[in-house]
């Protein structure tokens, strides 16, 4: 009994982290290029970069208020990153000096 | 080749500019700023691997050479920029000029290990090719600077390489009356200033194009072109050997910046991302054309060949946590090592001799 309570809890977190991820917005990075030049997200609200390329890419910003590196990221590996502050973040690769975008960070 | 300006250029060009920041170097990173999730594994669809076909597109030479918007190209000032790259006077003691360490004899470099400079005191590293710089998205083997009107302007004033303060060098310039005319043409408005000398040089930089190698004739269907080892180099350079990861389309770079485990003190991109791992011991990848004139090879000019390149490459280099995840030994036979340098050696033309200007007095 409690072995299957345990199961449908960990079923419902799974659940709700799924619907989560589904909310958030997704920046691709194949073929060394963000899918997006430019987005807007709410303070607080999860970006997702997902490296669906074939080689690693190194995803930061040193924006004041919302400085963040995910440092060398894998292909086939995905995280989420959720801004504090208002206002303009430059988001690169710190490998690949093509790779740069622009999201705007809303209350 | 001279005119025009691809779609893809403009709009990376416009993406650029609508950025806020530029980041050339990076600011001191504080981090934990921004709230970090934990990283998960997501399977990707496995795409079935590029037949020849479509791995030689991806290597075509572009039909046109990108010049930005704001420095566009016109004859007259490719014409002075030429000038004003052969010209010693733009060096504190007359001797050096651009074309010094960047000489269309050596494949638009040195041909020395690293660079020599003002006094002649050699520098800390290879002096790089200009070749092809029209396409380059970011300058120096750091980095450290964003354009190539920047960049002209960069080993002018180093204490270290041509030592001459752009005060001085605006006087220099004004004392040279057939110089004069030639800015007030092109320059109406400015006249002669840092900022259009810098403008000349790097309209003139961006005419340098790797002229056609035996390896274009074969990307346009004539399987002569290069030898069989060659073919198979290629398609090493794409799989087994990965060098198309970094060295990818027709000028084999993406301009990235990765540690390929040198053994050496120099930091490189490290000293403008401090905090960022793979950017310690970090440098630009060159593009591959005109390889074979440009020995010898590496930021730090350390490996005289390119066997001793391609052997490095098979080593892995040294293990640190800021080495490239791309690195690691690649387990290559002999044959497979000939047949990459053999392809390599198809990335060089004939180079058309290159004139010297005649100098205004």
């Amino acid at each position: 009994m409690l072995r299957s309570r345990t199961i449908l809890g960990l079923a419902i977190i799974a659940g709700f982290s799924t619907g989560a991820l589904a909310a958030t917005q997704v920046i691709h990075q194949q073929g060394r290029a963000f899918s997006e030049q430019s987005i807007t997200v709410k303070k607080g609200e999860a970006l997702t970069f997902l490296n669906d390329d074939t080689i690693p890419h190194n995803i930061m910003s040193t924006s004041q208020g919302n400085e963040f590196n995910l440092g060398s990221q894998p292909p086939g590996s995905s995280t989420d990153v959720s801004f504090k502050e208002a206002g303009d973040v430059a988001v690169i690769c710190a490998i690949h000096p093509r790779m740069k975008m622009a999201v705007k960070v809303v209350d | 080749m001279r005119s025009g300006r691809p779609d893809r250029m403009r709009s990376l060009g416009a993406a650029i500019a609508s950025l806020p920041i530029l980041i050339v170097g990076f600011a001191s990173i504080s981090l934990g700023a921004a709230l970090v999730g934990e990283t998960k594994q997501v399977t990707l669809q496995q795409k079935a691997p590029s037949g020849v076909d479509a791995l030689k597109a991806l290597y075509r030479r572009p039909s046109t050479i990108p010049f930005p918007k704001d420095n566009p190209y016109t004859p007259e000032k490719a014409a002075l920029g030429k000038k004003l790259y052969f010209d010693t006077r733009l060096s504190v003691t007359s001797a050096q000029s651009c074309a010094s360490c960047h000489s269309p004899s050596y494949g638009w470099a040195d041909g020395l290990d690293v660079g020599v400079g003002h006094g002649m005191h050699k520098l800390g590293r290879h002096s790089p090719t200009v070749v092809n710089s029209a396409w380059g998205a970011i300058f120096m083997w750091d980095g450290r600077l964003a354009t190539l009107e920047e960049q002209a302007l960069g080993p002018i004033q180093s204490s270290g390489e041509m030592n001459m303060p752009l005060d001085h060098l605006m006087q220099r310039l004004a004392a040279i009356p057939e110089y004069k005319p030639m800015f007030a043409n092109l320059f109406p408005k400015q006249g002669m200033t840092p900022q259009t000398l810098a403008e000349a040089i790097a309209t003139y930089e961006r005419t340098i194009v790797s002229e056609r190698a035996p390896f274009d004739g074969w990307i346009d269907g004539d399987e002569k072109a290069i030898s069989e080892a060659a073919k198979r180099g290629f398609a090493l350079f794409n799989g087994k050997a990965q060098c198309a990861a970094c060295h990818e389309g027709w000028n084999f770079t993406n301009d990235g910046f990765q540690d390929i485990g040198l053994s050496s003190t120099d930091i490189g991109r490290g000293a403008y991302a401090p905090g960022v791992i793979k950017m310690q011991h970090a440098f630009k990848t060159p593009g591959l054309r005109e390889i074979g004139r440009r020995a010898p090879y590496m930021h730090d000019g350390s490996l005289a060949t390119l066997e001793q390149v391609v052997d490095h490459y098979d080593g892995g280099g040294v293990d640190r946590p800021s080495r490239s995840d791309l690195m690691h030994p690649l387990g290559l036979t002999a044959q497979e090592k000939s047949d990459l340098v053999a392809f390599l050696n198809s990335l060089s033309s004939n180079l058309t001799p290159t004139a010297a200007p005649v100098l205004p007095r």
